[in-house]
């Protein structure tokens, strides 16, 4: 393919052309400049950290390192992440602006990696804190990997439509549970103990419990009052 | 380990080493464990004479707090603190080293800081209280260093059940 410059430039032909939707358009300009963050929790980020150097040179992809999560288009979750570390995590999620994608890297953001089995600290994989677009394996992957994932990654980019954002909606991307921790003092009496155990198992499920129970709980509201309409017409 | 822990007294005086010796000699309390793999004196010390004892290895040329480290004996069992001395000067060759063991029991695991003699010690210890639930007396900010500051129990005792949080729940 001959460069867009040189065309320019040829004044003979000043009138060329380019025919591209406008989809296909801006999907190429966000796929040239996919900007990752500089993230990195352990061994995995040494193999990344050489993309950025000369050698593996991940700049002809387009990809410009950023500090900041506002400015990043794409994490790469280099590394173990722990317990302490998945808010933080999470946070840097939310913080970048969308579009944005997670390239989970490693074994251990996949699955916990050999830390899965037998761990108190280790999350069982990124997944179960931010949506993952590419799980890379390895441990560590090699630079050439990485460079893999993030072709995958612009044949992904390339092939979104404008339909695709409101597929996901920010809220229902990732399950989010909060711990409800209770301090149950051994002075109290088992009644009030297990009581306390029954409330949290219902509060603890997730949201489509919530609304399938309000759903029934409408019903019956719309029956109850159905009665009584047939009780005052009777 | 616990076979050395409960030896009787006519098998200590066989493996006495030297600084054993010295310790008896200056009448100070303790318990030779024999010597380890690379023949280093292992010494058993009760935590309340912990700190005298420190003071005077400290006295004896033992400047330099090697490492120190903390393990479960056995479930139910003893938490056991582990010091390792070395005494540094100039031109050492082979510097002589000891190496000393505090056993508490995990329902009073109170062992006093060395942090005052062996500065070293900050992090190292703060580190086997997060770890075991050892509280080491006097240490300036005894708190958790790796676990996040919230985290109830301690993860590396042998009865320690984890949390069954979504997060830890495995991928399988």
């Amino acid at each position: 393919m001959k460069p867009l410059i040189n065309s320019l430039s040829n004044q003979k032909n000043s009138n060329s052309i380019i025919l591209t939707t406008f989809n296909d358009f801006s999907n190429w300009a966000r796929l040239s400049s996919l900007w990752p963050l500089l993230y990195g929790t352990s061994c995995c980020f040494i193999e990344f950290a050489s993309l950025i150097g000369s050698r593996f040179d991940f700049d002809r992809y387009g990809l410009v390192p950023r500090s900041s999560p506002r400015q990043a288009d794409l994490i790469i979750t280099a590394g173990t992440v722990t317990m302490k570390m998945a808010p933080s995590l999470v946070r840097l999620y939310e913080q970048m602006p969308e579009p944005k994608y997670v390239i989970a890297m490693g074994a251990c953001t996949i699955t916990g990696g050999m830390f899965s089995t037998d761990s108190y600290s280790t999350v069982r994989g990124v997944d179960k804190l931010i949506p993952v677009d590419i799980y890379l394996p390895g441990c560590p992957p090699k630079p050439e990997a990485i460079i893999d994932a993030i072709i995958k990654l612009r044949k992904k980019v390339a092939q979104e439509t404008y339909k695709d954002k409101y597929k996901f909606k920010q809220g229902e991307r990732y399950l989010t549970l909060n711990h409800k921790f209770n301090f149950v003092s051994t002075e109290q009496s088992d009644k009030k103990l297990y009581s306390q155990l029954s409330k949290t198992q219902v509060n603890s499920t997730l949201d489509t419990f919530d609304s399938t129970e309000k759903k029934k709980n409408l019903t019956f509201l719309l029956r109850s009052e159905d009665n009584k309409k047939n009780i005052q017409n009777k | 380990m616990l076979n050395t822990y409960t030896n009787n007294s006519t098998t200590t005086t066989k493996m006495q080493g030297r600084l054993s010796a010295w310790l008896a000699k200056h009448k100070l309390a303790h318990r030779p464990l024999g010597f380890d793999y690379q023949g280093v004196e292992i010494l058993q010390i009760r935590s309340e004479n912990w700190l005298s004892i420190a003071v005077a290895l400290y006295v004896y040329g033992f400047n330099y707090l090697r490492s120190q480290c903390a393990y479960d004996v056995a479930p139910g069992g003893l938490l056991a603190s582990v010091y390792h001395f070395t005494k540094i000067q100039d031109n050492a060759d082979q510097p002589e080293e000891i190496c000393i063991k505090i056993f508490v029991s995990r329902q009073r695991s109170k062992i006093p800081s060395v942090f005052w003699i062996w500065k070293s010690a900050d992090f190292q210890e703060r580190e086997s209280y997060d770890m075991l639930g050892i509280s080491y007396e006097n240490h300036p900010r005894l708190k958790r260093i790796l676990m996040p500051d919230t985290w109830i129990g301690w993860p590396l005792r042998k009865d320690y059940i984890v949390p069954d949080f979504y997060e830890l729940q495995d991928a399988y």
